[in-house]
């Protein structure tokens, strides 16, 4: 039962503007990074230096700044697949359908998490062709990449950033769950990720270590400033876990009236 | 059993019982017990506002009940899984997502309800919308958009299909039309509970009425059994414009009750244990030659205003009862 969920969600998520405008945009976005970051890269410093580029992780140096803009999209477009069901009032047709909310909300969950995945390693794709055309465009060896040591990095950088976007996902559908508006889910979730953790670690440093997002970030960049990748992992896995139940109870406890 | 499905005492396609709902300290459905036979087509009226959008969520699972209970073709209103399988539904406005096909917009829900593929242009076929399939939701009209949700609501061959005001905003051709697709399934055997606010409509298509007003039930039965209750009134019209004043008071007289009618000097009368022969002869006797003299039976509407003691004056705002139901 939670395939067809999962089947159905896929029916709406492959629609044609959905899809090119999440992979391009973040294959786009993905790219952009890397180019930029190879054209300010200079021999003797600025954000990255040549030497590191042409290192084996210099591939996924630049992976770290550009999670949160992952995430930030990640967090976004699932909590519109959720919320917009409200707002359309769609919702009450797929629970004629499907009565059993824990199927169906696992079955729509399951579907974004991969859809965004799949757009995910799209982007990645896309970004490393346009990283060894920007490495050869600088005179960057690449060689160093391809080795046992460089795709290692690579594929671990990589399954971090799954786990982000996973976690980014569920938080984004939690939220658009409780939300009910796609609008008022993504602005209350770029602010959050944004602004408000920022702030809250400003006032008080200590408090970094305990915040969804920035746990969520420790996880994407491999670790980070104030949150090592283990305690972000196993705190980020928690607020997951907590998000995902409180989304099911309310889900399965409301009336649905929209 | 008749094409309206009227069968007294037969199986009960819906029977709830206490069904209460409550939002906060608002009581919006009050202690409702239904009892809708199988196969019948049973209209579910009452004013705007009144709780039958809220009934039939909870019929749906979509709304917890307060507290009640119910059955549905077999299956316990509480495990709507029980029975939904068996449910079509059109409720309110339809609702797809815009940037789908009509055709894919039916294969989401198909998937979903793990329904043959195969089923979704047989039913698009039969709501007159093939030809467009293929087109984004987005353009159709106002009834496109209805039949479509009227396709959603055939996709899985129920047995229980809910219409909930499936004729708002179609034009009067679009309203023939869904009437005859309503009666086309009332001919395959499926029940159908469409509610409406316009009564006329209901009485055209059904053969059971449900009416209810302010969350409360009013009134359950047969629409032929429901008519029997109501006396008949007459039209009368002298020949002469002049005798309408005399005419008037003879009736009065005679014990009936006399008001005017819209135009042309036409009154209408309810005279209890007389019949049109009675009146006729009544005027001729008293020289009065009659140039028309007709017999109506109530209508429901009139009918719902007798059974709640209200005039259509005494509907709140936004309570259309002149288009009860």
């Amino acid at each position: 039962m939670m395939w067809a969920a999962f089947t159905s969600e896929w029916t709406k998520l492959r629609r044609p503007t959905l899809l090119f405008s999440t992979f391009l945009g973040l294959a786009a976005a993905a790219s952009l990074f890397v180019v930029l970051l190879f054209s300010q890269a200079s021999a003797n410093g600025g954000i990255v230096t040549l030497h590191q580029l042409a290192e084996p992780n210099g591939l996924v140096i630049g992976v770290a700044r550009a999670a949160m803009l992952l995430g930030v999209v990640a967090f976004g477009i699932a909590a519109a697949q959720v919320a917009s069901e409200y707002s359309l009032g769609t919702l009450r047709q797929l629970l004629v359908r499907q009565p059993r909310r824990t199927v169906l909300l696992a079955g729509k969950m399951l579907g974004v998490i991969t859809f965004l995945v799949l757009a995910l390693c799209f982007a990645a794709v896309v970004a490393l062709i346009v990283a060894v055309a920007a490495a050869h465009s600088r005179g960057v060896s690449t060689s160093a990449w391809f080795t046992g040591t460089g795709l290692g990095d690579l594929f671990r950088e990589l399954g971090d950033l799954v786990l982000a976007t996973i976690g980014y996902s569920v938080l984004g559908m939690s939220l658009g769950q409780f939300v009910r508006s796609a609008v008022f889910a993504v602005i209350i979730g770029f602010a959050w990720l944004i602004a408000v953790e920022n702030i809250i670690a400003r006032i008080v440093p200590a408090s970094q270590q305990w915040l969804p997002g920035a746990s969520i970030l420790a996880v994407a960049s491999g670790g980070g400033e104030g949150v090592s990748y283990g305690h972000g992992l196993i705190l980020g896995g928690a607020y997951l876990v907590a998000a995902i139940c409180a989304a099911m109870t309310v889900f399965v406890r409301s009336d649905v009236t929209a | 059993m008749d094409r309206t499905g009227e069968r007294p005492g037969g199986p009960l396609a819906v029977s709830t019982a206490g069904l209460t709902k409550r939002f906060g300290e608002r009581t919006v459905v009050d202690d409702v017990a239904l009892a809708i036979p199988s196969g019948s087509v049973c209209g579910f009226v009452g004013p705007n506002g009144a709780g039958k959008t809220t009934t039939i969520r909870m019929l749906l699972g979509l709304v917890r009940p307060t507290s009640g209970s119910g059955t549905i073709l077999g299956g316990s209103l509480a495990e709507p899984a029980t029975y939904l399988h068996k449910v079509g539904a059109l409720i309110e406005a339809p609702a797809f997502y815009p940037q789908l096909s009509g055709r894919e917009n039916l294969k989401a829900l198909a998937r979903l309800g793990q329904v043959p593929l195969t089923a979704v242009d047989p039913v698009l076929e039969r709501s007159g919308l093939l030809a467009r399939a293929g087109d984004r939701y987005r353009t159709y009209s106002l009834g496109m958009k209805q039949r479509l949700g009227i396709a959603a609501a055939m996709l899985a061959g129920p047995e229980l299909l809910i219409l909930d005001e499936p004729t708002n905003g179609l034009d009067p051709a679009g309203i023939v039309e869904m009437r005859g697709l309503i009666k086309s399934f009332a001919d395959d055997g499926i029940t159908v509970l469409v509610s409406s606010h316009l009564i006329s409509e209901i009485e055209q298509i059904c053969g059971y009425v449900v009416m209810i007003r302010a969350g409360r039930l009013v009134h359950q039965g047969s629409v032929a059994e429901l008519r029997a209750t109501q006396r008949a009134e007459f039209q009368v019209a002298p020949e002469h414009d002049a005798d309408r004043d005399r005419l008037a008071r003879l009736l009065r007289q005679a014990g009936c009750t006399v008001t005017s009618g819209d135009a042309g000097g036409v009154l209408v009368v309810d005279a209890p244990g007389a019949g049109a022969a009675d009146l006729n002869r009544l005027a001729a006797q008293n020289g009065i030659t009659v140039r028309q003299l007709a017999e109506h039976t109530r209508s429901l509407e009139r009918a719902f205003f007798a059974l709640t003691g209200t005039k259509s004056e005494d509907v709140p705002d936004g309570q259309e009862m002149g288009a009860i139901g």
